[in-house]
Parts: structure tokens; sequence; C-alpha cells
């Protein structure tokens, strides 16, 4: 685990560096100089949630500012174990969190504030004709799935072990992609027939390019997300208020985003 | 030969080619050094030596490692055959535009690897792409996801490389070898043949090097246009970024794999690229 933080922490940076990160670029200017400055580090799939509830957030805490982080759950868990400076985790599954807990610095307040369901994800237009779990088996369907090791592909994976199509499945997979949001770009982009993602992915954003296909419950997996505030954290306080937000006023944008309520 | 006489009347006479280098210079330039080692040290540190055998020799490393030197080979000798005619024009002849050309062929080198990556897609891909859809609504051919588009993407990057070494190559060669031999009674193809082509083979070198080097570390234009796929479209630099995620210590294996053979061949070539 320890190995992993220098190179998952360049690669992420290079990512962040790449991609639209409103909040994470221009967060650090907005901070007002007396305010006080929160590092929230979420899981990918809550890019969007989350972006909207820190800005609540911002407005309901005068002189805050909340820098967000987002990428792979287990990408960031590998940086905060290795000492990155954040005050606040959300991730998509709880081994991540787990690992923070048991192999970094440790976490405060850890508790369960959201669930998502997986789906199947398809170009706007369905040109694979796909309709079910079962025709991503079917001869020529170009399937991208997210990594092993990434929350969003191990659930995928689950799933069509549950379906017992894991075999058929997989070796129609054309692409392991590095987290949930690269698997969507790739179906959006029309190159890849169909993916696995997070019923919450199709956001009013995609929803033009992508159509979302439900996965029937006795074979879906049920994803749970923890937040915690990160021990060491400079901003405990401030952290720990974050954490409550979004179990109270932010639950509201969550279902807005498609996300079910903790267990 | 061509080398010796480029060199000679640019810098042996500069008076601040010989003689000890100010203190100043040695300090910023070990400041330099240290800035690229340390990551490579730190690299060497954490590489779990004991079970480097093990792990380069399981499937995953040896068939990256055999994509990757299929991929980067291809896209070498496609920067070459196709830059070396690309930097006699840009050398030889003028035309209007040239200025813009040679800045659009460098690009690739300062341009974030994503930003490469999704520029591939809208040019080659299957649904959007300029070129792509036509290749797919007409013959059924898609370029994404497949060991084509890994070549696609690290040709993309190491075609400036080859260009640039090609081209500092013919600007720097005395005609008048060529003359002589035209004078002589060569033809065009015999002189390119048997006196160009000889004469810049130091250059030639460095370019193939280079832009096979640079095809070897290729990894966001790769992931974002072609995939990753074990087989198919994983080269090393994807299996690194997999295994990250899994084997942390297959990741730092397969790391110091790239490395060594990237510091082999250009170790191999000495420098001989900026001389």
């Amino acid at each position: 685990m320890k190995r992993l933080a220098v190179a998952v922490a360049l690669a992420s940076l290079i990512a962040a560096a790449c991609s639209d990160d409103g909040p994470n670029a221009g967060s650090g200017e907005t901070a007002s100089a007396q305010g006080s400055d929160l590092t929230v580090s979420a899981a990918s799939s809550l890019t969007d949630a989350f972006t909207q509830i820190g800005k609540a957030f911002e407005k309901a805490n005068p002189g805050t500012a909340v820098a967000f982080n987002f990428g792979p759950s287990d990408g960031l868990a590998g940086q905060i174990d290795e000492g990155a400076p954040v005050d606040v985790f959300a991730s998509a599954s709880p081994t991540w969190m787990d690992s923070v807990q048991d192999d970094g610095p440790g976490v405060t307040s850890r508790v369960d504030f959201a669930q998502n369901r997986l789906a199947i994800i398809v170009p706007a237009g369905n040109p694979a004709g796909i309709e079910n779990l079962n025709d991503l088996t079917e001869d020529g369907v170009q399937l991208v799935l997210a990594a092993e090791g990434v929350p969003a592909g191990d659930y995928a994976r689950e799933i069509l072990k549950n379906a017992g199509i894991s075999k058929a499945a997989l070796a129609n997979v054309v692409s392991n992609e590095e987290d949930v949001k690269a698997v969507i770009t790739k179906v959006m982009s029309g190159e890849a027939d169909a993916g696995i993602g997070y019923v919450t992915d199709v956001t009013p954003d995609v929803s033009d390019h992508v159509t979302l296909i439900p996965i029937p419950d006795e074979v879906n997996v049920v994803a749970t997300y923890p937040i915690a505030v990160v021990n060491g954290s400079q901003e405990a306080d401030l952290a720990q208020s974050f954490v409550e937000y979004v179990l109270g006023d932010g639950q509201q944008t969550l279902a807005e985003y498609g996300f079910l309520p903790p267990p | 030969m061509a080398t010796d006489s480029r060199r000679s009347p640019s810098t042996a006479s500069s008076p601040l080619r010989r003689g000890r280098s100010p203190a100043g210079f040695v300090v910023l330039a070990a400041l330099g050094v240290a800035l690229v080692a340390l990551p490579l040290l730190g690299l060497v540190l954490r590489t779990p030596w004991s079970r480097i055998a093990e792990i380069l020799t399981n499937e995953t490393a040896l068939t990256a490692l055999r994509l990757s030197l299929i991929v980067a080979t291809t896209a070498a000798a496609i920067s070459f055959v196709l830059g070396f005619p690309l930097a006699w024009v840009l050398v030889r002849s003028t035309f209007p535009g040239k200025t813009l050309v040679r800045a659009i062929v460098v690009l690739p080198l300062v341009m974030p690897p994503v930003v490469a990556g999704v520029g591939l897609l809208a040019a080659f891909g299957r649904r959007s792409g300029l070129v792509g859809s036509w290749l797919y609504d007409w013959f059924g051919i898609q370029l994404t996801f497949t060991t084509a588009a890994a070549v696609l993407a690290a040709t993309f990057v190491s075609f400036p490389l080859a260009v640039l070494a090609l081209e500092a190559g013919l600007r720097g060669l005395d005609e008048r070898l060529e003359d002589a031999a035209s004078t002589l009674g060569a033809s065009r193809w015999y002189v390119l043949r048997r006196v160009t082509v000889p004469l810049l083979g130091p250059q030639i070198a460095a370019a193939l090097v280079l832009s096979w080097a640079r095809a070897l570390g290729e990894f966001g234009a790769t992931i974002t246009f072609a995939g990753n796929l074990q087989g198919r479209t994983q080269t090393l630099p994807l299996a690194v970024f997999e295994q990250l995620q899994t084997d942390t210590d297959a990741a730092f294996a397969v790391s110091m794999l790239l490395i060594f053979l990237a510091f082999a061949v250009i170790l191999g070539l000495r420098g001989r690229f900026l001389r």
C-alpha cells in the first residue's frame, strides 16, 4: 500500500491537471485570508453531487473554501496513506476507507452516507442493441469496464459473476479503464458498445449521449459510500461539519443525482 | 567527418568552451541533475529486487513487454519513414507556411498526452472521428481498442523527435559532398543512398532511438485513444498503471524494466544526437 503513493499521487496530479476540475483548480485562489481551506478527496462517481454540495457548504460557511480531489477511491486512499494533507475522505467502497483506517493515518466520525447501484451504460442510439446483461456476452460487443481494484470495476465483475456470465462477458472487454468516469467517456464517445458504471454517472451533462439500462436487483450490487474525517486534519472541526452537512442538507443533492440513502 | 566539419566553425573558436565552469553553474547544474535523478533513485530503492525475476517473467509483464516492443518499434519505423522526407522538405525547400508546418509537427512534444488522445479520437474514432467514422462506415475498420491504435498514439508523440533529429542532421550536412557526387554523374537516388544517408548515420540512429524511447513510454494518449487491454493495447506503461491498483511491487518492477530499456538505448547513443 505504501509503495503505491508516489506513483499514484503523480498520476492523479496529472489527471487533475488535465481534467476540468473547476473546484479543485479554483478554490485555492478564492480562499479569503482569514477563511479556512478544506481538502476533500472523493470518489470520482461523486464528482457532480459533491461539487454542488461543496458550493452550498461554502455558502453556508462564509470564508471557507472546499477543494476537491476527485479520483478512483483506491488511488485517493493511496495518497492519504502516504500522508497527503486531506481533511475528508469519501470512498465508493468500504474497502478503501478500511485501508485509510487501518493502514493509513486513521479516521474519525466514519459513517455511511449514500448507496449507489450499477447499470449498463450504452451510447445514445444503442448501436449494438444491448437490452440486458446477457446481451453483453454476444459476439462482437465491445464492453468497457473499470480496471480491477477500482471499486466500479470490482462491482461490475461481481455483477457479471452473479449473473453467471463472467467468462463470456469478460471475453468482450476491450478496455480496463482507470476509473468509472473513463468508462463513461469511452461509452459516450461511441467507441465502446457498452460499459458498466453507476446509475449516478448518467448525469444531466451526459444524458444526451448515453442511455442507462437497469440491472435487475437480484444480480445487482449495492455500493455503500463511507465518509470520514482523516486523522491529522488541520481543520478537524470544519471537516466534521462538512461530514455533517453531507449527512444533512447534502442528502437532497445526492438524491437528485440518483444516489440512494445510506442503509 | 560530417560531424567534425560542422562542429569546428561554431564551437571550437568559442572562448567559453574550454576552462573551468563558473561555480554557480556547477551548483545549478547539479540541482538539475538531482531533479531528474532523485525520482529515478526513488524507483530503484522501492523496486522489490528479490522478486524482480519472478515478476518480470509473469504473463502480464511478458505480454506487455512484447507488445511494447512491437508498438515502439513500429512507431519508430513509421516516424522515420515519414519523418525523413518531411525533414528533407523542411530543410531543403521553401514554401509558404513552412514555419507553421514545423510548429504543427512539433506540437505533440508539448501537448498534454490526454489532449493527444482526445485529438486522436476526434480524428480516428469510429463514431465521430474525421477519418475514423468514414473508415468505420465504409470499410468496417475500427481503430480504437486495437494494437494499431496504440501504434498510432505512440507514433503521434514520437514523430516530432524523429523529424527534429533528422532536420538537425540535414541542416548540418555539407551539401558540397552531395554536389560533388552529382557532378560526377550520380543520380539523385544514388546520391541519397550512397552519400546523404551514410553521412547522416548518427542522426538517423538518433531519430530512431529517440522516437523509439518516446514511443516506449507513451501512456496518456494510448489509454485515452486505444484503451487498456492485456495483449492488445496494454503496453508496459499501462501495465504499470494497472498494477499500481493491484500489485504495487509488480508496478515498480515493470517501471524498472521500462527505465532500463530506455536508458540502455539512450546510453548506447552516447548523447550523439546533441552534437
